[in-house]
């Protein structure tokens, strides 16, 4: 047997040598920390930019879908099967109310849980500033010519405005529980469940649809 | 704290649990990194993203393994995968420095144990020399391989059988050298 092998390993000076390959230096721990809490917010910076306008987006082209519908029927070109209101133009607008509406719900009832930790982490914030953009769109657009549905956006609006401002610190238990009373008293959570249709987000589409 | 309860804490976004997340396993993290990529600013990018990538999935992780496991296999990926563009982008300028060449500088020397064995690590094809690292340089066992790298206990024994094989292959002439 030589040195090379003693069973299929490879002998004890082969090893020592092996193990100088690329052999590591002390460990950068401080440099490479700072490294990636720079790069985590980038990373989460590059999220939040991109988000609001990915919804933005996909709102804005329900909307005009919503319009280009109503156009279309209006000029006698075609018939489309209408929704309950009848006026097939709303039927885009509820599929993007349905949709905000569950996100909100979500968002608000996460909000419950995360407030008794006493902290918000950026993540939420960033949900929370991208529902309030859509909260404001879909009171400038026809969906709030339904006068229950504009009052649920009002509200929905405050609260989200709200949150948004709260820091992504820790120590705001009190701010938050002046946030969760106020949908108490104005029954927000509970209107928001009445509002929205029961079933998954991408059913109650469908049955919009 | 024990493990468990910091994952949980970290998995909450507290930033005193990830530190300490991070403070437990660098070294290893680190180490694994620059033992494949041989280099401390690529080791440091491979550390650092992995750490990142870490962080953005901890929710995902059960529990099924230790976390050391899930922290080496996404290391390992992030390195085979980053070292696989350099080695594309160095093969690049590599292909040009020969073209500009018109014929081979001087014969160097006969390189020593050291350079040749390192060498013959470098030519290893990437799955074995991985295995080789990790098993006869850093120490995991065949179990550990197979849960970093997602491959059987069986892949990993054959793989590091085929390394050494290899290795005794490209070190020959030097056996009667060290014969005892």
């Amino acid at each position: 047997m030589t040195h090379f092998e003693r069973d299929d390993r490879l002998n004890d000076r082969l090893l020592d040598v092996a193990r100088q390959y690329h052999a590591p230096l002390p460990t950068p721990r401080e440099d490479m920390w700072s490294a990636i809490a720079a790069g985590r917010q980038r990373r989460f910076e590059r999220r939040r930019r991109g988000l609001p306008i990915r919804w933005g987006l996909a709102l804005a082209a329900v909307l005009v879908l919503g319009v280009a519908l109503g156009r279309w029927t209006m000029s006698g070109r075609g018939s489309i099967a209408s929704g309950p209101t009848g006026v097939p133009s709303d039927v885009a607008y509820q599929v993007a109310a349905s949709q905000y509406l569950s996100r909100t719900e979500v968002l608000l009832t996460d909000f419950r849980a995360e407030s008794r930790r006493g902290r918000l982490d950026p993540q939420f914030l960033a949900a929370a500033r991208d529902l309030l953009t859509t909260t404001r769109l879909m009171l400038d657009s026809p969906a709030a010519k339904d006068q229950h549905l504009k009052n649920l956006l009002e509200d929905l609006e405050l609260v989200l405005a709200q949150i948004t401002q709260l820091p992504a610190e820790p120590g705001r238990q009190n701010e938050m529980d002046l946030i969760n009373q106020g949908m108490d008293q104005h029954g927000v959570l509970t209107r928001l469940r009445t509002a929205t249709p029961a079933g998954p987000p991408s059913s109650r589409a469908q049955g919009a649809l | 704290m024990d493990e468990r309860e910091l994952i949980a804490r970290a998995r909450a976004g507290e930033p005193a649990a990830e530190r300490a997340l991070y403070d437990a396993h660098v070294d290893r993290v680190y180490r694994l990194a620059y033992r494949l990529a041989g280099d401390d600013d690529l080791a440091r990018d491979f550390t650092q993203e992995a750490f990142i990538r870490a962080f953005e999935r901890l929710h995902t992780f059960r529990g099924d393994s230790q976390v050391s496991t899930w922290l080496h296999a996404i290391t390992t990926s992030v390195a085979l995968n980053g070292l696989r563009k350099v080695k594309r982008f160095r093969q690049r300028e590599t292909d040009l420095d020969d073209a500009a060449q018109v014929s081979g500088g001087p014969r160097l020397a006969e390189p020593d144990l050291k350079r040749r064995l390192h060498a013959a690590i470098d030519a290893l094809p990437e799955g074995y020399r991985t295995v080789f690292l990790l098993h006869d340089v850093e120490g995991y066992t065949h179990e550990e391989i197979g849960a970093v790298l997602g491959v059987e206990t069986g892949t990993s024994k054959a793989q590091l059988s085929r390394a050494r094989a290899k290795l005794r292959e490209a070190l020959a002439d030097f056996a009667g050298e060290w014969a005892s």
